[in-house]
């Protein structure tokens, strides 16, 4: 990066008021009518610190994806701002220049949560890792080979498996090979979106020290997106909670597990039910069903499982409030603050 | 399994299936009677003694088994027969008409393979939008209009009131058109070939569409995208060449069938090809014609069965040999 940055401590990356709405419309007799929106990413902020892996947990489908996809303009977000080191990543990449989207490219990679299905059947895996030195232009067609075997030994793969296809590997190698794919360009951030949900949980342990390492060795900074517990707890520095579009609680990895302060946090992360002080009847696990993405929850949108709702909870959204270092919470009722 | 091993087991595969199928179309063939007998009984004149010499001739005074391993063991040896209404060798006749049928066919599914790829990538691209939707409509509406109805309309617009291209025939009768044979003879290919397009455009661009979309979905796609791969080459580079699978099998069928398809547009404009021929066999059951026909769509159908198959192991390398 060249010349000094506005703000000498800015954090990698910098989410503010992300916004991702998809119109449900009916097809009518005549026209499409438009009947109302899912809120799929409503107005989220976040940022994490170079070198750091922010966690994003959520149930399924409170918008983790979404947010991932927004972020690297896999699908247009409806509003919000995202910038790298203090870049504007989303104007970059919303073009039109091509040379600029491209370095934008390399610096951000994706790491998907099927390996299968994100590597192309009918390529080998020396022609998918090949795909983005191409694309990037980042080397002469005669070291890419090198290139690969050395991608390979980085995720602790063997040259031979440079001919193979993806189907000749176990899940573990498969991913192994995702996370190559995305290191070709030597980027700085890495969004990894469940990269470990399909794989068995032995295999598991593997990846996420090899994401530890790689991490280490390369300076690399996450944004870790799953919905493992102990995967989030092992690899992450902070995390943020997420519940249906919103993120309701940011704060850091042990902070978080040790006192969450959100109810939603709290009963997301509590393995067994605890009780709560508060209120001894009532227990930390989650009532009833996820509500619907069309039918959100006016105000709080927690408050039709809440144990801790009240009357102000339905009238008034709560506000994201920052906390103790660089905490933030979103909640009418938060649970007591950890004893100093 | 070896390739080699794989391919060996299907050819001998095939030569069962196509032992199978000469058995059934020779007693069919066989089950309507003495051709010789129904031809000539119009004729009074004929005595019954020509009529004898020529069942003698043809040899349809033997029993049935007897004939089917002559003409079995003749096929054997690249010997079709004789025609009995044009007295030509069998084989002669179907590799010239054959000849006709695949000047029209070949240009009709290639010209479609290159037009449905374009509007399917264009549909794809812009899935659910008017553009998507034309696309979509116009093949389906495209798919339902029946054969020998859209041949009639080209030859009512362009020949009966255009006079643009002629109507019937591969030939002028007299000289051809602007003195040139080459001239003439494209000239008057383009009507049947327009039809035939029309017909393969239609279905395989809904085929490869539906295709396109299913394959665009897929993460690998979507990691291409995070590369920053440019749209187009995702499509041409990774989504097409997955989304050809499934068509290879639809072209192979359009290719085995060929000779199946074929009568309706030869019929409708007149034109001197295999499908021609075989309508008119039928027609005055000019049984050496039928079986010969018969049984070079059964044996075309199962090499281009067994080709594509090696084309899928070739192409596609998740495809084991078992
Ligand atoms: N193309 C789309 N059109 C309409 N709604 C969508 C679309 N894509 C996602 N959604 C909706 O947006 C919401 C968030 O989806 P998203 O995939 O981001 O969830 P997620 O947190 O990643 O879930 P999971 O853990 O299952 O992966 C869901 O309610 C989903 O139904
Ligand atoms: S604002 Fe109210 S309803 Fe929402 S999480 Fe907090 S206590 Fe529960
Ligand atoms: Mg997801």
């Amino acid at each position: 990066m060249t010349g000094p940055l506005p703000f000498p401590a800015r954090d990698l990356l910098e989410v503010r008021g992300l916004q991702k709405l998809y119109p449900v419309s009916r097809r009518g007799m005549f026209r499409r009518h438009r009947i109302g929106e899912i809120r799929a990413v409503d107005d989220i902020s976040f940022s994490v610190a170079r070198g750091q892996t922010l966690g994003l947990v959520g149930e399924s489908g409170c918008g983790k994806s979404t947010t991932a996809r927004a972020i690297l303009h896999l699908i247009d977000a409806s509003g919000g701002e995202v910038r790298l080191g203090g870049q504007d990543l989303l104007q970059t990449l919303r073009g039109p220049d091509r040379k600029a989207e491209l370095a934008m490219r390399r610096r951000v990679q994706y790491v998907f949560q099927d390996p299968y299905l994100s590597l192309n059947p009918r390529w080998t895996i020396a022609q998918t890792l090949s795909e983005p030195l191409r694309v990037h232009d980042l080397l002469p067609r005669p070291a890419w080979r090198d290139r690969v075997i050395e991608l390979l030994d980085l995720v602790g793969l063997e040259p031979h498996h440079a001919d193979r296809y993806p189907h000749e590997f176990s899940g573990g190698q498969r991913q192994r090979v995702g996370i190559a794919r995305a290191l070709a360009v030597d980027p700085e951030l890495l969004i990894l979106d469940e990269p470990v949900s399909s794989l068995d949980v032995s295999v598991r342990a593997q990846i996420l020290n090899l994401l530890a390492r790689l991490q280490a060795e390369l300076g690399l900074t996450y944004l870790f997106i799953s919905h493992d517990l102990s995967s989030v707890r092992f690899l992450s520095t902070r995390v943020a909670v997420m519940y249906l579009g919103k993120i309701v609680e940011i704060a850091d990895v042990d902070r978080l597990f040790e006192a969450p302060r959100h109810p939603y946090s709290r009963a997301l992360l509590s393995a067994i039910p605890v009780p709560d002080p508060d209120r001894p009847s009532a227990r930390n696990t989650l009532l009833g069903e996820i509500p619907s993405a069309m039918n959100m929850p006016a105000a709080c949108r927690f408050h039709t499982r809440c144990p801790r709702a009240s009357a102000v909870c339905k009238a008034h959204e709560p506000p994201m409030e920052p906390g103790p270092q660089g905490s933030a919470l979103a909640c009418h009722h938060p649970l007591e603050p950890p004893a100093p | 399994m070896l390739v080699t091993q794989f391919i060996i087991r299907r050819l001998v595969f095939s030569i069962f299936l196509l032992f199978g199928v000469s058995v059934i179309v020779f007693a069919l063939v066989n089950a309507v009677g003495n051709p010789i007998e129904i031809l000539l009984a119009e004729r009074p004149g004929i005595s019954q003694q020509a009529i004898d010499q020529m069942t003698a001739y043809y040899g349809l005074d033997q029993p049935a088994t007897t004939r089917y391993l002559m003409w079995a063991g003749n096929l054997l040896q690249g010997d079709f027969g004789t025609s009995i209404i044009y007295n030509q060798p069998v084989w002669q006749m179907m590799t010239s008409w054959g000849l006709e049928t695949l000047k029209i066919q070949v240009p009709g599914i290639l010209i479609a393979l290159a037009l449905a790829t374009a509007m399917a990538v264009t549909a794809a691209m812009r899935q659910y939008s008017r553009v998507d939707f034309g696309v979509m409509a116009s093949a389906m509406l495209g798919q339902s209009l029946p054969g020998f109805f859209v041949g009639i309309l080209l030859i009512l617009i362009f020949s009966y009131w255009l006079g643009i291209f002629p109507s019937y025939g591969a030939y002028s009768m007299r000289s051809p058109l602007w003195g040139s044979h080459l001239l003439d003879a494209l000239w008057h290919m383009v009507l049947p070939v327009a039809m035939l397009t029309f017909f393969n455009t239609a279905a395989l661009t809904l085929l490869m569409r539906s295709n396109l979309v299913d394959i665009l979905r897929h993460d690998f796609v979507t990691a291409a995208r995070a590369s920053g791969l440019p749209e187009r080459r995702i499509i041409y580079g990774h989504a097409l060449r997955n989304a050809l699978i499934p068509v290879l099998t639809y072209l192979s069928l359009l290719f085995g069938l060929m000779l199946g398809t074929a009568p309706v547009t030869e019929t409708v404009f007149t034109w001197p090809g295999v499908g021609y021929l075989y309508i008119n066999a039928i027609q005055q059951l000019d049984y050496p014609v039928i079986l010969g026909v018969t049984m070079a769509i059964a044996v075309m159908l199962v090499v281009v069965t067994l080709l594509t198959d090696i084309a899928y192991v070739l192409i596609d390398p998740r495809i084991r040999l078992d």
